[in-house]
């Protein structure tokens, strides 16, 4: 079984190769017989390469130490759910979670795409081929997770610790699924460019694909966030860490194209704009994968001293970015750009925000790569920390958070900025009111909280405001409005539903920054601490076998007023043998978005142990908010107009004047 | 088995090349019908909303207006288009050269890559195997895997411990022996034993732990051998060169006389003296120096291997005189593994294959093994 993943895998390279040049010599040729060979190859490839994945967790599952890659990243004694979870907690692994992904999205543009012009579909796939040739090399030469080894040792070195979680389960999937379905928007991009031409079809792919590349992004990113914070023991969200700037890259890009995106359909314009940001979006997410799997981040001098995998992806790199962006700059010229419009508009706001988020993708860039530049060029070690990019990224961000109710208050074409901004007199209202009762009742001493909270409710409220106006809720009676709300379109609440998200994280973000109270003490068992005003006692510790580790249970009990013995957590310390590493894993108490965060340190004489207790109001809501977001990109992409193509049909009623419905 | 599977595998990945090269040509298909149809996919939309009230008449008028006008524009984009150029021979050699890459390139970087003679190895598997084909390994592992499940079998650990011992895991040996004397109690063999582990995991050094040890088997067992030997070597480390001296020399007194021990104590108490010797007017020695670490660190280890080998070289004997026995083969080449003795091992392979006989039931079994202990036969 394992030889056969193996040789599936080799099989797969094969038809890559094949995938990346006759479709594309067919299409420049105009042979529609070569063309016709993308689609079959492309779902087999993805079928081989599926079939090597399944080998390859197979092997995990069954503890085959014959194959290097198990004997190094699992142990037999390791519960089923993290023998498989294994399969992509290393490198090799993840490269191959990787390519299935991409040769997965490949065989869908294959499937689905039968109403695409044969030419731009046969083009496509040679540019997922080109991807998949490139990477499926990469694990061939420089990651073969299907190495062996005899005599086949009779135990492994276990799983890293830290990545024995369900987190393991889902962050990984979901980043790479959103990762990589951003290939899918590049490989039509530079299809596009290779053609010479953008046709509709293009605009009505390439939208539905961003939304749910993005929507698969910003489920991963909040998950790795969540993750991050439970599994380190110190409570941090975010950490500006360049790892997690690798995937905010592609995020915030993705971001930008999903509203571009949205010009180019309705109005026809942007095109050339969006197709540029395709390529940059795609492009951030290869440099996250550089970042992350070369060791560049762990230092320059590591990377320098083994440097094939590195220099591989850097190659990869070069080629694909620069080949696009070279591409790029010759083709573009003759595209037929869109139409013009006004600055004052839905376009304008949207433009605008596209200009907010290339250049806060622009200085998270620099404050990742700037440190690495230096450190290759001077030798000095440097780190650009969180107070970079709180000043310069929330520079940037805050005024954007301040626009975005007015975008969807805009009509297409012209619209009317003093209409809009009476029409969100309520939310301003809403979020002033926030604002005071944040100063007045809570902490008066911030000025930042105030302004935060005012920020997230002004968001929160933007949203609502749109859709009570379209649904006309105040202007004719409670059922016609429901009747109306029920009746709007998809992509509205999708529209409302992210941007309230947006405000639910801001929210979650400002309430634990301002408000977080933190406690580090000895306690023994029986004693009581205070925190945030509630009363804790800690029970002791007591000893406790895993299957593959053994832990100290600290046993924390919430007293309530009248001094009964409430809520209790768990906090632990855990020592994994296998590979002599010990984990916390903090105890968590959830009360309503709140969170009672414990996590335990050194031991001291007569059972006194090390509490560090934090209490951390509103926290969930950043995760919360990321959910909303996601939700709101999956009700967008089930709107029909998606599917059929058509032009918009926005209602005219929250304009002043009729407006064009379509362009 | 995977020969088989791999050239199915390869047939269908040629199909999927061929197949489509093969087919039928769908008859010429302009890229313009494509956009004609996604413009008529969205006038139908336009009617659809315009019937149900969504949008108002005006707008669906200029909405169909403004999609008429891009009807128009692709029928003129079209009429400019250069037609692409055909050239069906080279398209021919393109198809043919894609459905040969296939199966060329997967066989040859296959054959760089792979290793299509090891099997898959699931642990449940090896460790349900005749115990009589498993390394090492496998049959520590397979102990292993029964005291996870049953951790209060102090047979189980008694087994262990002097075998982790000799393969010089220290800290599991020093456990083994921990569990089989709580579990089966005390006994002279397992305190020295534990006190040979401790001190072996200790670089050597004869702690105040392992002395405790040695002293314990002492007291069930006068002589044994091992803890009174060990004993003594921490007297020398303590510098106390004329007592460890005096133990050994009472040690030899009542040592059988094929005791395996006899030979290392008259080694070591030769040592000793020659040290006493030369440092005689000198200052006393304040600890041990590092030749005596070394010294009692590898002494033991010494005289256990030169045991084995004269076991190993009595069964190679034996299978000169009586060849036709493939188990005491396999014991032969397996012996010679474990000892590094890795030409041994290659020519015990070849004489066992001669005698044996290489096509023979036997012979094929014994190069099976050969391989699986990761020494292949040469043809």
């Amino acid at each position: 079984m394992v030889e056969i993943g193996h040789f599936a895998l080799v099989l797969a390279f094969a038809l890559s190769l094949v995938q990346s040049v006759v479709p594309l010599f067919g299409a420049r040729t105009g042979n529609e017989r070569l063309m016709a060979v993308g689609g079959p190859v492309t779902v087999t490839g993805f079928a081989l390469t599926a079939l090597s994945f399944m080998a390859l967790t197979t092997a995990y599952m069954q503890s085959d130490f014959s194959v290097a890659n198990v004997w190094e990243n699992s142990h037999s004694l390791k519960p089923m759910l993290y023998k498989f979870t294994g399969t992509w907690g290393n490198h090799e692994g993840s490269m191959l979670l990787w390519v299935l992904i991409l040769t997965f999205f490949g065989a869908l543009v294959a499937a689905f795409g039968a109403n695409l012009p044969a030419t731009l579909r046969a083009n496509v796939l040679a540019v997922q081929g080109w991807i998949g040739a490139a990477f499926f090399l990469f694990i061939l030469t420089t990651s073969n997770p299907f190495a062996r080894l005899v005599p086949a040792p009779i135990e492994g070195r276990d799983l890293n610790p830290i990545l024995q979680d369900i987190g393991l389960a889902v962050h990984p999937p979901l980043l790479y699924l959103g990762y990589v379905g951003f290939s899918v928007c590049f490989s039509f991009a530079v299809a596009a460019l290779i053609e010479g031409k953008i046709d509709a079809t293009w605009a009505r792919w390439v939208r539905p694909w961003t939304l749910a590349a993005w929507v698969f992004l910003t489920g991963g990113i909040a998950m790795g966030s969540y993750w991050a914070y439970y599994e380190l023991g110190w409570g941090g969200f975010w950490f500006w860490d360049p790892v997690e700037n690798a995937s905010f890259m592609p995020w915030l890009a993705g971001t930008a194209l999903l509203h571009s995106a949205i010009v180019m359909e309705k109005r026809s314009a942007l095109k050339i704009w969006t197709l540029l940001l395709a390529i940059l979006t795609f492009s951030l997410s290869l440099l996250g994968t550089f970042l992350v799997r070369s060791g560049v981040l762990t230092s320059v001098h590591a990377f320098a001293t083994d440097p094939s995998r590195g220099v591989f992806i850097l190659c990869i790199l070069m080629l694909f970015i620069g080949g696009s962006l070279a591409l790029f700059a010759l083709r573009a010229g003759s595209l037929t750009a869109g139409g013009m419009f006004q600055p004052i508009s839905r376009e304008g706001a949207l433009v605008l925000n596209n200009l907010f988020l290339t250049t806060a993708t622009a200085t998270v860039l620099i404050g990742t790569l700037y440190p690495l530049v230096l450190e290759a060029l001077t030798g000095d070690k440097i780190s650009v920390g969180a107070p970079f990019f709180n000043l310069t990224f929330g520079a940037l961000i805050v005024p954007l958070l301040l626009l975005v109710p007015f975008g969807p208050l805009l009509a297409w074409k012209r619209g009317d900025i003093y209409a809009a901004a009476q029409r969100l007199m309520m939310a301003f209202g809403g979020a002033l009111i926030a604002m005071l009762v944040t100063v007045l009742f809570i902490d008066g001493a911030t000025v930042f909280a105030a302004l935060g909270i005012g920020i997230a409710f002004w968001l929160v409220l933007g949203a609502l405001t749109d859709l009570v106006l379209k649904s006309g809720f105040g202007k004719v009676s409670g059922r016609i409005a429901l009747s109306r709300l029920a009746g709007l379109p998809r992509s509205v609440f999708g529209t409302a539903l992210a941007h309230l998200g947006i405000g639910l994280t801001v929210l979650g973000i400002v309430g634990v920054v301002s408000f977080e109270a933190e406690r580090i003490l000895t306690m023994k068992p029986g004693e009581t601490t205070e925190i945030a005003g509630r009363i804790v006692r800690f029970e002791g510790l007591r000893p406790f076998q895993g299957p593959n580790f053994t832990e100290d249970r600290g046993r924390f009990v919430l007293v309530d007023a009248a001094g009964k013995d409430g809520a209790a957590l768990i906090s632990s310390k855990r020592f994994y043998p296998a590979r002599r590493m010990p984990t916390t894993e903090a105890g968590i108490r959830t009360m309503g978005f709140s969170q009672l965060y414990v996590s335990l340190g050194d031991e001291l004489p007569e059972g006194a142990v090390v509490v560090h207790m934090w209490w951390k109001p509103l926290v969930t809501l950043i995760w919360l908010g990321g959910l909303v977001m996601m939700l709101g990109g999956a009700v967008s992409l089930t709107d029909r107009r998606l599917r059929v193509g058509a032009p918009s049909r926005k209602p005219t009623r929250i304009a002043d004047k009729p407006k064009p419905a379509a362009s | 088995m995977f020969w088989f599977v791999a050239a199915l595998l390869t047939l269908g990945a040629s199909l999927a090349v061929l197949l489509p090269l093969a087919g039928r040509s769908q008859g010429d298909s302009s890229e313009s019908d494509h956009d004609l149809e996604v413009y008529r996919d969205q006038l139908a939309e336009l009617e659809r909303d315009a019937e149900r009230g969504l949008i108002q008449p005006a707008d669906a008028e200029q909405a169909r207006a403004e999609i008429a006008r891009r009807i128009i524009r692709i029928g003129k984009a079209e009429a400019d288009r250069p037609r692409g150029m055909r050239l069906p021979k080279l398209g021919r050699l393109m198809g043919a050269v894609a459905v040969l890459a296939v199966p060329l390139v997967s066989w040859g970087l296959y054959g760089m890559l792979g290793s299509p003679d090891i099997p898959s190895q699931p642990l449940q598997e090896r460790l349900a195997q005749n115990p009589a084909d498993s390394t090492v390994d496998e049959l520590i592992g397979r102990a292993e895997a029964h005291l996870a499940s049953n951790p209060e079998d102090g047979r189980g650990w008694d087994v262990l411990a002097p075998v982790y011992l000799r393969m010089g895991r220290y800290d599991q040996s020093v456990t083994a022996y921990r569990n089989a004397i709580r579990l089966l109690g005390s006994t002279a063999d397992r305190e020295a034993g534990l006190g040979e582990a401790v001190t072996n995991a200790g670089a050597g050094v004869v702690s105040a732990e392992a002395q405790q040890a040695f002293e314990r088997a002492l007291r069930l067992e006068k002589d044994q051998p091992k803890a009174r030997f060990y004993l003594a070597t921490g007297l020398v480390q303590d510098g106390k060169m004329a007592d460890a001296a005096a133990a050994w020399q009472e040690m030899l007194a009542v040592l059988p006389a094929d005791s395996p021990w006899r030979q290392p104590t008259q080694e070591a108490l030769a040592e000793t003296r020659k040290r006493m010797a030369a440092v005689t007017g000198e200052t006393p020695a304040s600890g041990p120096t590092q030749q005596d670490m070394d010294a009692a660190a590898s002494m033991a280890p010494e005289d256990r291997k030169a045991m084995i080998e004269t076991m190993v070289t009595g069964l190679d004997e034996k299978l000169r005189q009586n060849p036709h026995d493939a188990e005491g083969w396999k014991r032969l080449l397996r012996s010679y593994l474990v000892l590094g003795r890795n030409d041994d091992a290659r020519s015990t392979l070849e004489r066992g294959l001669a005698a044996l006989g290489k096509t023979s039931d036997d012979g094929r079994k014994f190069a099976e093994f050969a391989t699986s202990l990761g020494l292949p036969a040469t043809e």
